[in-house]
């Protein structure tokens, strides 16, 4: 009897050691930063990523020809000079010289034109971003060595925003790969870049350690945390230096923690309503009214966007006025006020007086559930805002991968839906891509207005800056006025900062730790 | 013995090929999945070459027959967002789920028997009374709320345990790297501590409540009484005649326990971040990687499959009375 009172002693003693330990293990180490994240990372073929966070990684583990600055800049990376040819279709890259792979292969102009062809070689079937949308946005041909340090990217025409979109591409060097099957490219990644891929454990945590400059920390350690609420807790309990997504509604828990805080940056993802103009769209109920331009301009007065922002998403914003990130939006345009009795007065003039039940007409308003910042409740309430001008708004709030996508996709949405589309900070010209075409796949809306679609010509043909601009800033009045879009925000991004390191979020969404170092 | 195994072995089959159709319609009743593994800005004819690339140009019915067809060759087809084979991922995140279900196993069966038996014996009394309600509790609360209230009070606040990660024991083991393994054992175990017990404690609270009626319905019975007459102390009267006839019904859900609980931690692995087969299965369904969900589902099923089979074999042992070809059995 003694005997097991004293073992059931030893083994508490035993437990509350080990705890006691264990605990004692969980501190920062000063060579290492960690960063939760919310999404998982599926692979490491730079043909095959597609999400922010996915990309966030790679662009540590590959360096690409040029980079961009947070400001939208370009700056010189594996290459130090790039020349366009003449009738912009010939983009010539000088690569420095030295440069190496991970595995201590030499990386020239055949390794580099070897990358760009390998991710745009169809037997290899890859779907991610920069076959999917980068190649075929910029008309890629195929890219050839002109020697050891020259590498040439040929487009079938020209292109003003060839240049940004290209510094998506991650380089690597062109033996590894040869070598490697896809399956083992995908995991076993060997990039040009500062830091190389020391472990990953699917689903838990990404290591990666440093091999050059530029990087304070010798590894990187990104964590997979995919519960906001445990993300906070781990920023907060000291576990993670820096986590993303951060829920509006912890900012204050993060904040008053005392062991870090939250930077909230004006994103550059663009939140708008839109009015579907299509044929299919007239149908439904609403699909009439908003054919006509006065009646949303009338809405764009109706909607409170700035107090959607300080109740909804716990920040302050400057409400949209096109689809134009700023500062390359229009610099003359101001945003519409919350204005309900003009936005009654337009409608009024529009030919659509309140009826005797109050209302003016039924529309139908989609949206997706789940995919932005506190989108529900900001659907609700601009449901609200669009009933207190006299709308009978039907909402639809459809749940996103499997029934709002297809709609959107199909370009088949309800006469007014809400969504959010990635945006740049390099050039106004690639946020308005978006409306490159009547027939484009992102033109959601159907929007056909000859005064915005045909100056894109005049755009590919304008000779400077200066005329490029001025045809920009006259295709934004248009979609100021008469345009698509009922003009919200700007996502704001939420990043929760351990007092530990010093480091400042980017608007774009990038995550880049080059910069980061302990304070 | 062995006629019996081979029948139930090839009734298996049935049942794993009627959870591959119901996991395909379910999955393609949610329309088509190209949408989601091409860029937002992707043109129509982007978004066609990405659906033959992806496979889901087909006819339904032709993906479906071409995938049973694969999946009798033992190839469960590579994971379209991974990019690598399907069953290859998900036995790679297997061995931590079945870390974090032996672990809650353990607590809920461990914790659960003298719990029950205590309530059990000391009917209608304050430990009584006190463990139902204990059970009752563990009945009700959520296991993600358990879960994130755990990690609030013991992770953050007394910062006892890690909030959230794993730590493998199981697959350095099963590499043959038994140093590691064992080196990993005292940290593997410290990580299974809060989401053991978040996705245990609905078990040990269903398995408390179960003992403790199983042995009050066997302690009324003649035998027990006989036992009792007969001058047997108390305690080899539970244990040696009480206990075994109480165990009966036990040993059933403890044995479907295990399937329940590699099923049952969608939730509780997300919360805490743990990296295994419920989470894994959970962001594969968000993303609407059909392969990837298949060859999770039909593990799954599987291992429900041969769990059932063991505890059929066991009731047998327990009870000479049931025989495998009548019965229950």
């Amino acid at each position: 009897m003694r005997r097991r009172t004293h073992g059931g002693g030893l083994t508490a003693a035993w437990l509350l050691g080990m705890v006691l330990a264990l605990t004692g293990c969980s501190q920062q180490s000063e060579d290492t930063i960690v960063v939760g994240l919310s999404a998982d990372i599926t692979t490491f073929e730079p043909g095959m990523i597609s999400s922010r966070d996915n990309d966030n990684i790679a662009q540590h583990i590959f360096s690409s020809l040029f980079s961009l600055s947070p400001d939208g800049d370009h700056l010189p990376d594996l290459a130090h000079t790039m020349e366009i040819s003449d009738d912009g279709t010939a983009y010539v890259y000088t690569l420095r010289e030295g440069l190496t792979c991970h595995d201590g292969e030499a990386l020239t102009a055949e390794d580099a034109a070897y990358t760009f062809n390998r991710i745009g070689d169809p037997e290899n079937r890859f779907t991610g971003n920069i076959p999917g949308f980068v190649y075929t946005s910029i008309g890629f041909q195929g890219a050839v060595a002109l020697d050891d340090l020259r590498v040439q990217v040929n487009l079938a025409r020209k292109n003003p925003i060839a240049f940004g979109l290209l510094t998506e591409v991650h380089i690597h060097c062109k033996d590894s790969y040869e070598e490697m099957t896809l399956d083992e490219a995908a995991s076993n990644p060997i990039g040009s870049g500062p830091y190389r891929l020391a472990s990953w454990t699917r689903g838990s945590e990404v290591v990666l350690e440093k091999v050059r400059d530029p990087g304070s920390f010798q590894r990187i350690v990104w964590r997979i945390i995919p519960e906001a609420s445990t993300r906070t807790a781990e920023l907060i309990a000291g576990n993670v230096d820096i986590i993303t997504n951060v829920v509006p509604e912890q900012m204050d828990a993060i904040n008053a923690s005392g062991r870090a805080e939250v930077q909230v940056v004006s994103g550059t993802r663009r939140m708008y309503l839109g009015f579907n103009l299509s044929d299919a769209s007239r149908q439904m109920p609403g699909g009439d009214a908003i054919q006509d331009p006065r009646v949303r301009r009338a809405l764009q007065y109706a909607v409170d966007v700035p107090t959607i922002c300080r109740q909804l998403l716990s920040t302050e914003c400057d409400r949209a006025t096109g689809l134009v990130n700023p500062p390359n939006d229009h610099p003359g345009l101001t945003p519409y006020p919350y204005d309900p009795p003009t936005a009654e007065r337009l409608l009024d003039e529009a030919g659509w007086p309140r009826g005797e039940d109050g209302t003016r007409f039924a529309i139908r308003f989609q949206a997706g559930r789940g995919r932005y910042v506190n989108d529900v409740n900001v659907v609700l309430a601009i449901t609200q805002y669009l009933e207190d001008v006299g709308l009978d708004v039907e909402l639809d709030l459809l749940e996103w991968a499997s029934v709002y996508t297809p709609l959107l996709r199909e370009r088949s949405m309800g006469p007014l839906f809400f969504l959010g589309t990635g945006g740049g900070l390099w050039s106004p010209i690639y946020d308005m891509t978006d409306l490159a075409d009547v027939d484009s796949g992102t033109n959601y809306t159907h929007w056909d207005d000859e005064r915005w679609f045909s100056r894109w010509a005049d755009l590919a043909e304008a000779g400077t800056p200066e005329e490029t601009r001025a045809i920009v800033d006259e295709m934004l009045q248009v979609f100021y006025d008469d345009g698509p879009w009922l003009h919200m925000y700007f996502q704001p991004d939420f990043y929760g900062v351990s007092n530990r390191i010093e480091w400042t979020a980017r608007r774009d969404e990038r995550v880049h730790l080059f910069e980061a170092r302990l304070r | 013995m062995g006629s019996y195994v081979l029948r139930r072995l090839l009734q298996s089959v049935v049942v794993i090929v009627g959870v591959t159709l119901v996991t395909f319609l379910a999955l393609q009743a949610g329309g088509d999945p190209t949408y989601l593994f091409v860029s937002e800005r992707a043109s129509l004819e982007e978004i066609e070459a990405a659906r033959r690339a992806l496979g889901f140009d087909r006819p339904l019915h032709e993906q479906y027959l071409s995938y049973v067809g694969d999946l009798t060759r033992g190839d469960f087809g590579q994971s379209l967002s991974y990019r690598q084979p399907a069953m290859e991922i998900v036995l790679e995140a297997l061995p931590a789920t079945i870390e974090l279900a032996i672990f809650s196993m353990f607590i809920a069966i461990v914790v659960a028997i003298p719990l029950g038996i205590l309530s059990a014996i000391n009917r209608g009394t304050a430990w009584d009374g006190s463990i139902t309600t204990f059970a009752m509790f563990g009945q009700s609360i959520p296991n993600f709320w358990m879960g994130i209230m755990m990690i609030l009070f013991f992770g953050l606040y007394l910062r006892w345990f890690p909030i959230s990660g794993h730590v493998p024991f199981l697959t350095p083991l099963l590499a043959g790297d038994v140093g590691v393994a064992f080196a990993n054992l005292p940290r593997t175990l410290y990580h299974l501590i809060l989401p053991g017990i978040a996705v245990g404690t609905y078990s040990l609270a269903r398995n408390t409540r179960l003992i403790r009626s199983s042995l009050l319905e066997v302690l009324e019975q003649d035998y027990v009484r006989t036992a009792r007459s007969k001058g047997l102390s108390e305690r080899r009267v539970l244990i040696h005649h009480a206990m075994r006839n109480a165990w009966l019904p036990v040993v059933t859900i403890i044995g479907l326990e295990f399937g329940f609980l590699l099923g049952g931690v969608v939730v509780v692995e997300t919360v805490f971040s743990y990296p295994g087969i419920g989470r894994l299965l959970f962001a594969a369904i968000n993303q609407r990687d059909i392969p990837l969900v298949q060859a999770g589902v039909t593990l799954l099923a599987g291992v429900f499959i041969l769990l059932n089979l063991l505890v059929d074999l066991v009731y047998v042992r327990l009870d000479p009375r049931m025989k495998l070809s009548e019965g229950r059995a």
